[in-house]
């Protein structure tokens, strides 16, 4: 029974954060999309475009990094 | 020639240096638990590493005494920010040089980033909080990225900690973000900030429409009120919501950061982990931006008319 817990356990936190970062992964590749397209059309605004993208990016990361959470507290608190 | 001869021997020097840090990183991995496990043999032992065990709680290195390690690094940092501003601005001079030049840039980049969203009049109010909570986070992230930081052994426990991977530092900063959101609001729009959640007053208009008879506009009024006070109610879940949201990010962040350093010790002990390292400065600078950033933003949407 003990080992089917550990079992469960490992299982579900890989899959906590293997599907958890299928969305974000998904999401940042659209942000990096839009900002090379805005990059191509308009190079002058570069500074604006890189910090916006970098703070869109870490909105996307911050799902992932939820799910991350809920991986570690299943693997050690759980 | 001379010239051929020079830029023959620059590149030999690159091949070199590239070379060594290629050797040594393949020794490191073969020194490595990882790599002598794989070998079956243990020819550099003193690059074997322990395997790594993350505490999600942090540590109280005096037993007695509740002092968590997490909460001696913050000190260190306040101590060190404190430290550092006062010295710098001790005896202010007209035209800033040295120290006072380079605070003077910090705050200065601070009040432009946070008064070209918010206005002059609003940005005053927001530049103590905003930039404090930027400061603090920015100043722990970066303390722990000391080399020889976390190990230091106190009674068996490690006496620092990285304190933004303590949940209850993150929570701290924002419940306090929270408050001041709040505060501003009530600050500049008075006691009619709380239309922002209890917003009855088109559902009010609908039933009073009703009762004087004119019912065709009555109903189609109803709907809308309707809309608005549940509206209203979920703008209260956002706003708790949101003070979850600002903790798992930043102690997520700080964690993952922590966690994948010492992985990266654990499989390659020599000359990966420096990238990581320079990754995680990185990042402890963008969180802290994000943290601030989005306090800013909340804020303004607080303080922000309607029409």
């Amino acid at each position: 029974m003990e080992i089917w817990i550990t079992v469960a356990k490992l299982l579900g936190a890989g899959l906590a954060i293997g599907l958890g970062a299928i969305g974000p992964g998904i999401g940042i590749g659209i942000l990096g999309m839009g900002a090379m397209n805005a990059l191509g059309r308009n190079p002058e605004a570069r500074g604006a475009i890189m910090t916006n993208m970098i703070l869109g990016i870490a909105f996307a990361e911050a799902v992932a990094i939820y799910a991350l959470v809920i991986a570690i507290l299943l693997i050690f608190v759980a | 020639m001379t010239e051929k001869r020079r830029r023959t021997g620059g590149l030999l020097k690159i091949m070199v240096l590239v070379i060594a840090l290629f050797a040594m990183i393949i020794v490191s991995f073969i020194g490595s638990e990882v790599g002598s496990g794989i070998i079956g043999l243990r020819p550099i032992s003193f690059l074997n590493v322990e395997t790594p065990k993350y505490n999600p709680a942090p540590e109280r290195p005096f037993h007695k005494i509740p002092v968590t390690n997490t909460m001696i690094t913050a000190w260190i940092s306040i101590l060190l920010l404190g430290g550092v501003f006062f010295v710098g601005t001790r005896n202010m001079k007209l035209v800033p040089s040295g120290l006072q030049n380079f605070l003077e840039l910090i705050v200065e980049a601070a009040a432009n980033f946070i008064e070209d969203p918010a206005g002059e009049k609003h940005g005053r109010w927001f530049f103590p909080v905003c930039t404090t909570i930027f400061l603090f986070v920015v100043a722990n992230a970066w303390v722990s990225l000391i080399p020889g930081f976390e190990t230091i052994l106190v009674n068996g426990e490690p006496l620092l900690r990285n304190a933004n991977t303590d949940l209850n530092i993150p929570a701290a900063l924002a419940v306090v973000s929270f408050c001041f959101v709040e505060y501003w609001g009530f600050k500049a729009k008075g006691i009619s900030y709380l239309k922002t959640f209890f917003h009855f007053g088109p559902l009010w208009q609908a039933i009073k429409l009703i009762f004087s008879g004119n019912i065709k506009a009555g109903a189609g009024g109803l709907l809308n009120g309707l809309v608005a006070v549940f509206a209203g109610l979920l703008e209260i879940l956002s706003h708790l919501i949101r003070m979850m949201s600002f903790t798992f990010r930043l102690f997520g962040n700080m964690t993952a950061g922590m966690i994948l350093v010492m992985i990266m010790l654990f499989l390659v002990p020599w000359v990966i982990p420096a990238v990581f390292y320079g990754m995680e400065a990185f990042f402890g600078f963008v969180q802290a931006m994000i943290f601030s950033g989005l306090t800013l933003g909340f804020a303004c949407a607080a303080v922000m008319e309607e029409e």
